[in-house]
């Protein structure tokens, strides 16, 4: 513990600078990029750390209060060169800053605007970004399904529009969401359960694709989906947009509308979001499930409509040290799930009722609450930037079904219960957290994060079913990091992370009687059964990572090496239940240990003038993967004679890596070529020999790019045509089963119009152009032989105003 | 790191075979539409089949009054009009197969006792390998009395 409250000391013990009376000036600037267009969101640095800004919408910034003298004033912003240069007070200034474009290696590929960032440079782990812009670009069906695109990058589809994040083959609690700066607490412990996220929203993604716990503590052994709202109305300004997409397939409609006001420092915006659609073709007119066949009315997949509507409300202010911002928001859905193949079998539902309209939702379907509120606070002192976040969060979930009899539950469902019959789930989590972390920039070549970060967690259950028990978590951690810049072109890095973790998991009885079975196999008498015993559980952990960033003008290299690790979950350590998603019994183990993991990653990147090759490998080792284990045991209770899949540990070796290829054929015209490739095995356990459950498939994505520039009427007209060639999926782990190969066609086209002095962007996709009929290998209703999704014509069309309101003081 | 990849990779093959559950035979019982007495013992029957090893076998009996369950087989039974449970049959249970058998008879007497419900029933055998890996079979049977002629 000694080494404990060393960090603290370091983390909180600043450095302080005197101030002494002085004349004061003030430096007013603008940063812009090609056009003269204003770069919002840019950091503008002086004297590397001494005061730091962000520019506003209209990408200005104000540096207030500055005695005479000469500065080194640095300008950064992703995808752009960093500008550097000095400045000579002797009275107030004003400065326009004109950032040049990187070399965009992948812009149209697979990202668009800010792909090879300072992030990628000065980040020894491999990152992905991307902007607003390319959300509205590629829009999917989810945010998963938006980011598949990306190297590296795919979602675990579990029907019904939602999906989960799978990072290099990693996914479910081994990725950790952030949304603004809070880690996203919802879609970790129910398998059916997307991300919740509003699409619309989010103005900038950033994607680990290693393991980070180091910064972000548990649960980032696989690596981490960072969601920023960083947009702040220009000064004395306000404004709004209103972003309206379509989707032929599941005849989805959505509207977001979004308002925003500033006044001098302080500012306030909102959101509304409303989306709902239909159940959604496929390009099938029936699906087998085990080998029965189950009609499907006009390719509809039956009850997989669903809505939702999401609230957002955000205050700031922003000050000469400081930036303050509070956001709250609320996300409610109902979503159906496919109606034949909920429970425990192959079901027969009434089809009358279910097709009569596709809109409706019947059972089963799941509601979900997620409420959020965190404040954020920046302040800059001296050399010290301290970043304090503080968040809660409620996720609440209901699953619905029809009440059918599993296991020794009665034929008639008593009304002597607390829960209706209907309800087969619910859970009700709240999440509390905190952050707080000091940056030291002792030099412009030097600096040191000193971080801290806790969470308690509380989860109550209901409903008739069982599968995760009630619990209580708590976790805390504290890091250390350092970044040395040994010369121009290259940058070291070091972090040691130290965690402590408790969970308290609640014992659960059923509320029927079931067969007590004695040892020669007769019942001897009915009762309760104990689901899960009481549970107390600590964890600690250690975790480091040493990474170096070489950047030359022509190859640069990144390298990292580090330890993650995460803490077991309590579905994992006591789970005791049917997955009526997966036709499966679950059984945790109380006795799991932190799963550890053991990751190099390296990069490598040539630019020439007109081509470029990125490829980035990656080796990893789990002494003990925590997996949930196929057995060849039945349950004969509760499981209804199901197969019981256990929570084991075992060795796992993985590697694999992108690769990433970039040639401009034309000024106009890009084509460029994207990779990945995901080997896992197990090394000990049950399954040794086998790989680990929903591997991605190999795949290649090709993509030609048409930009013609800037036209008279329309501007950042693209035209956009990605061909994606995915290999068979040969190596599986029980229940899965072997996938082909598929070949899909999506285009994208999109420009901007001036209308009313305003830019309106329109986007057009058609996605899986041939109406192909294939099965994605991480999908959930792979088992069950549920193709995907059919053609799907997306339009979006976002219409911004802005007014100023006042004058902008001089 | 490639080439040791690469030698990682040619490991033998692992076992990637799914058992099977054979009902077609004359001996096998019951079959899909097929009915069973009240107060009379039934003989389940069945042949599975694994490449390498079997593991368990798994049967479910439950009603199926509300017709919500359907048979894994592409013919449809004729079921009797949805109804209430009173005191429906249940019947759950797990049999080990013994280690390193690929080919085993299943042959199970189960007793229906007077006093439960008459109607459509839904029998579900589960079938695994050492392995893991799995079969499922789905048979809509009737319980009735039998009918003294």
């Amino acid at each position: 513990m000694k080494g404990l409250q060393w960090l603290f000391v370091l983390a909180f013990c600043l450095p302080h600078q005197s101030f002494s009376q002085h004349i004061y000036y003030s430096v007013r600037g603008q940063v812009t990029h090609e056009g003269q267009t204003p770069l919002t969101g840019a950091n503008v640095i002086l004297n590397s750390g001494e005061k730091t800004t962000i520019t506003d919408k209209d990408g200005k910034f104000v540096l207030a209060e500055m005695v005479a003298g000469k500065y080194i004033l640095e300008v950064s912003y992703l995808g752009y060169e960093k500008y550097t240069g000095t400045l000579n007070i002797v009275s107030d200034t004003s400065v326009v800053i004109m950032l040049k474009p990187q070399f965009q290696t992948l812009e149209e590929v697979a990202v668009v605007g800010e792909y090879s960032g300072m992030l990628k440079r000065e980040d020894p782990t491999s990152i992905e970004s991307v902007n607003k812009q390319y959300i509205k670009n590629y829009l999917s069906g989810n945010l998963m399904k938006t980011l598949d695109r990306l190297p590296g990058v795919s979602a675990i589809e579990i029907g019904s529009g939602q999906s989960k994040p799978l990072i290099r083959g990693l996914g479910f609690n081994r990725v950790v969401v952030v949304e603004n700066g809070i880690k996203h607490e919802g879609q970790q412990w129910g398998e059916e359960h997307g991300l919740e996220i509003d699409q619309y929203a989010i103005d900038r993604i950033e994607i680990i694709k290693s393991p980070a716990s180091l910064m972000y503590g548990s649960d980032a052994i696989g690596g981490v989906i960072n969601l920023k709202q960083i947009e702040i109305p220009a000064e004395n300004t306000f404004g709004g947009m209103l972003d309206m997409t379509g989707k032929s397939n599941n005849n989805l409609l959505g509207i977001s509308f979004n308002a925003y006001a500033r006044k001098n420092r302080a500012f306030v915006s909102g959101r509304y979001t409303m989306i709902d659609y239909a159940d959604y073709h496929i390009p099938a007119g029936s699906v087998d499930i085990y080998s029965y066949s189950i009609p499907l009315f006009r390719n509809r997949l039956r009850n997989t409509a669903g809505n939702e509507q999401y609230l957002h409300f955000s205050i700031g202010s922003i000050g000469k040290h400081f930036f303050n911002r509070l956001f709250i928001s609320n996300m409610k859905n109902k979503v159906g799930f496919f109606a034949n193949a909920h429970g425990l079998e192959p079901r027969n539902v009434d089809m009358s009722l279910h097709d009569k309209s596709a809109r409706d939702i019947h059972y089963p379907f799941q509601e979900v609450n997620h409420f959020k509120i965190s404040a954020k606070s920046t302040i800059n002192h001296g050399i010290n930037q301290i970043e304090a976040i503080f968040g809660y969060q409620n996720n609440f979930r209901q699953e619905w079904s029809q009440y059918v009899a599993h296991g020794y539950m009665p034929a008639v469902f008593p009304d002597s219960l607390s829960f209706p019959d209907v309800l087969e789930l619910q859970f009700d989590k709240d999440v509390y957290s905190g952050a707080l972390k000091n940056t030291i920039s002792f030099s412009d070549k030097f600096s040191l994060t000193t971080g801290f970060n806790s969470e308690l967690q509380k989860n109550c259950i209901d409903g008739r079913g069982f599968i995760i028990p009630g619990f209580r978590q708590f976790t805390m951690g504290v890091y250390m990091y350092d970044k040395f810049s040994l010369s121009e072109k290259i940058i070291l890095h070091a972090g040691l992370r130290y965690d402590f973790g408790n969970i308290e998991i609640k014992e659960y009885y059923d509320w029927f009687k079931s067969p007590v079975i004695n040892d020669h196999g007769d019942t001897t008498h009915y009762d309760y059964l104990q689901r899960t015993a009481g549970l107390n559980r600590r964890f600690t952990n250690i975790c480091w990572s040493v990474g170096i960033n070489y950047n030359g003008s022509v190859f640069s290299l990144k390298a990292n090496i580090g330890k993650s690790f995460r803490m077991p979950i309590a579905k994992e350590l006591a789970a005791n239940g049917v997955n009526y998603h997966h036709f499966s019994y679950e059984v945790g183990n109380p006795k799991l240990s932190s799963e550890v993991s053991y990751q190099f990653d390296l990069g490598l990147e040539w630019k020439l003038s007109r081509i470029v090759l990125g490829l980035s490998p990656f080796l990893g080792y789990f002494p003990n993967y925590i997996y949930l284990n196929p057995s060849y045991r039945h349950d004969y209770l509760y499981g209804a004679g199901h197969q019981i899949f256990y929570y084991t540990q075992s060795e796992v070796l993985r590697a694999g890596g992108e690769i990433h290829l970039h040639y401009n054929v034309l000024k106009q015209v890009k084509a460029g070529v994207v990779g990945e490739y995901v080997y896992s095995e197990q090394l000990s356990g049950e399954k040794k020999g086998f790989t680990l459950p929903f591997s991605p498939p190999a795949n290649v994505l090709l993509n030609l790019n048409y930009s013609p520039g800037i036209g008279k009427m329309f501007n950042e007209t693209y035209i956009s045509v990605d061909y994606k060639l995915v290999a068979a999926q040969n190596k599986i782990v029980p229940p899965e089963r072997k996938t082909k190969g598929s070949q899909i066609v999506n285009i994208s086209v999109g420009s901007k119009f001036e209308w009313k002095e305003q830019f309106v962007s329109v986007n057009f996709q058609v996605q899986n152009l041939f109406n192909s009929k294939y099965f994605n290998h991480t999908s959930y209703y792979r088992i069950i032989n549920v193709p995907e999704a059919g053609r799907n014509f997306i339009i979006n069309l976002s219409i911004p105003f802005e007014h100023q309101t006042g004058k902008n003081r001089k | 790191m490639l080439i040791f990849l690469l030698s990682t990779c040619n490991r033998d093959e692992v076992d990637n075979q799914r058992p099977e559950i054979d009902m077609s035979w004359d001996g096998a019982f019951p079959k899909n539409c097929d009915t069973l007495y009240i107060g009379e013992t039934f003989n389940f029957g069945a042949v599975f089949t694994d490449n390498t090893a079997l593991g368990s076998y798994s049967i479910d009996i439950h009603h199926n009054f509300d017709h919500h369950s359907h048979s894994t087989d592409v013919e449809d039974c004729r079921l009797l009009p949805v109804k209430e449970a009173v005191n429906p049959f249940l019947f759950i249970r797990e049999y080990e197969i013994p280690v390193g058998i690929k080919v085993y008879r299943a042959d199970v007497e189960i007793f229906i006792p007077e006093g439960v419900d008459e109607g459509d029933y839904h029998l579900f055998i589960s079938l695994t390998d050492r392995e893991g890996w799995r079969a499922e079979k789905g048979v809509s049977v009737k319980i009735l009395h039998r009918k003294s002629s």
